[in-house]
């Protein structure tokens, strides 16, 4: 590619935007789970993707750093695109993001400190050991967890694998971070921790956040922007008081925790069915 | 819809040889490149710990029923003929040319290959595999070309201890329990085994170490989710590794004695 290609084509995407997504179609089979999506995240700010689950967010999630390839459409990085590099290209830009899992995705054979170094471990070389373990030490503080480097996985709560994690994801300081459903499963009190965390990242590091949930409570505390993503298509897009106030039902039963009239009648239906189908014998005579 | 399904199923095995034949040059690229890389040799040393050195018992324990059965079983037709001091001859050779590598290649891939579907599809499922490739590191690199090299350079070793535990098994069966002359017994079998049968068993260690490692590490890697999942690829990854040890050694010995026919056509006649 020469370079007036090159700048055709970072003009062609959002000035602003670190990661864009342009037209992407993700299909599993005959499944489409995203269905022509664009999407521009912008440079230092915090992106929610909410909806329901099942609905693609994960998936979404996975395309801004390519651990899943799309079917159809184009990624680009700070105007580069990248979904068409080969693998070993891929994991050079993969150390500008962090990513923290669902369930934070520690392994489970190394202590949590062996957890921190890993990726330092495989992208610097390492002559000062001291050095590195100030780190891990800065990096743990930082999630509130100094003292537990020699834990292993299986000793620490949910909460604390997901601050483990995030420490991981934070130790090649990126410019990047994804955060997939990052308080699921914990209880308000530690979930809220997380959106601290979340919060002070982006105040002290200028990181770029992307945050996949479907926590309303978390969505509005962290998110600049609010993405809703309904059936592999984005139906909403705007700051918290746009979404609060948008007028699609299906935006509002989201965020208010109301099921759909649809999907109620089906409940209902269900239930009267269960009931018909499965008396016992005896009651029924 | 009867040749729709039947479509769709060719399809389906033909991308799943695709994958498979595609991870397994990936696995051979990265092993290669792991012997040139000591940052790597740590990952190496473990997984050769794994492998091999907590192998060796059940190896030397296979290889030496391997000999004692043959050893019961052989006497009786060679004692009919008059040749039982033969006997040394016929389990020796057995046992390094072909028992001893096959069966010893079945347990490992019964105790190395579930063990490693187990441990890589359990990190499948819980997305480690996806959280190393987020840290820009190739998980073929690090998780199956370690393990790949620990097996094609343990196997063969392995395969020495069941072919030495054979042997000593079907000496103590022949010699003490069946009395055949312990001179006759070693005269004999070292006249006829040569170091040709024993390199046989000892090569085909490097190509059973390499298939059952590359199938386990790959139905790991590719592991459904669920515990369900887990255990199906466990047991793909073994009978997949079964057959192929099998047909491997079909073809290898149909190799071999081509090979033994070119350089040493007399010998072959005799």
């Amino acid at each position: 590619m020469n370079e007036g290609d090159k700048e055709n084509e970072v003009q062609a995407v959002n000035g602003d935007g670190i990661i864009v997504l342009k037209n992407i179609t993700k299909k599993f089979g005959a499944n489409v789970v995203l269905d022509n999506v664009s999407l521009t995240v912008e440079k230092g700010k915090t992106t929610v993707v909410i909806g329901p689950s099942g609905c693609g967010k994960t998936v979404l999630i996975k395309h801004l750093i390519l651990l899943l390839r799309p079917t159809f459409g184009e990624v680009y990085f700070k105007g580069r695109r990248i979904d068409n590099l080969r693998e070993r290209h891929l994991n050079k830009i993969r150390t500008h993001y962090g990513f923290l899992f669902q369930g934070g995705a520690l392994f489970d054979s190394l202590s949590v400190m062996e957890n921190i170094i890993f990726p330092i471990r495989q992208h610097c070389e390492i002559t000062d050991w001291e050095k590195v373990e100030d780190l891990v030490k800065a990096k743990l503080a930082m999630v509130g967890l100094d003292g537990y480097q020699n834990y292993y996985p299986a000793k620490l709560s949910g909460g604390q694998r997901k601050r483990v994690a995030l420490a991981r994801a934070i130790a090649l300081n990126p410019e990047v971070i994804l955060y997939d459903e990052p308080t699921t499963g914990l209880d308000p009190i530690r979930a809220d921790i997380i959106n601290e965390l979340i919060l002070k990242l982006q105040r002290e590091l200028n990181v770029t956040s992307v945050v996949v949930t479907h926590d309303m409570t978390s969505a509005y505390k962290v998110a600049d922007r609010i993405i809703m993503l309904h059936k592999g298509k984005i139906i909403a897009d705007g700051d918290a008081d746009y979404i609060r106030n948008h007028p699609h039902p299906t935006v509002q039963h989201f965020i208010n925790g109301q099921v759909e009239d649809d999907d109620l009648a089906v409940i209902r239906m269900s239930i009267n069915v269960s009931q018909a189908q499965f008396l016992p014998r005896d009651f029924e005579q | 819809m009867i040749i729709g399904t039947m479509g769709a199923k060719t399809i389906g095995g033909v991308s799943n040889i695709g994958r498979f034949a595609r991870f397994a040059r990936q696995s051979m690229f990265a092993s290669l490149r792991s012997c040139i890389s000591p940052c790597t040799y740590p990952l190496i040393w473990t997984q050769m710990n794994i492998i091999g050195v907590r192998s060796v018992p059940v190896v030397m324990i296979t290889g030496a029923f391997v000999g004692m059965t043959l050893a019961v079983q052989a006497y009786d037709q060679l004692a009919g003929m008059g040749l039982e001091e033969h006997l040394g001859v016929l389990i020796n050779i057995s046992v390094v040319k072909e028992l001893g590598p096959v069966l010893a290649a079945v347990m490992l891939a019964g105790r190395i290959g579930g063990a490693l579907t187990a441990e890589l599809g359990t990190m499948n499922v819980t997305e480690q595999i996806d959280a190393i490739r987020s840290m820009g590191t190739d998980p073929i690199r690090y998780l199956a070309a370690p393990r790949v090299l620990a097996c094609l350079l343990l196997t063969p070793i392995l395969i020495i201890y069941a072919d030495l535990m054979g042997i000593i098994g079907g000496y103590l069966v022949s010699v003490v329990q069946l009395g055949i002359n312990s001179r006759a017994y070693w005269q004999f079998s070292a006249t006829h085994v040569e170091l040709w049968d024993v390199s046989i068993g000892v090569i085909k260690g490097i190509f059973f170490g390499v298939a059952l490692s590359v199938i386990s590490c790959y139905k790991g890697f590719t592991c459904k989710e669920g515990a369900h999942g887990v255990g199906q690829a466990c047991t793909e990854a073994f009978v997949a590794s079964f057959i192929s040890i099998l047909a491997l050694d079909f073809a290898l010995a149909v190799i071999f004695k081509s090979i033994y026919n070119t350089f040493w056509p007399l010998k072959s006649l005799v």
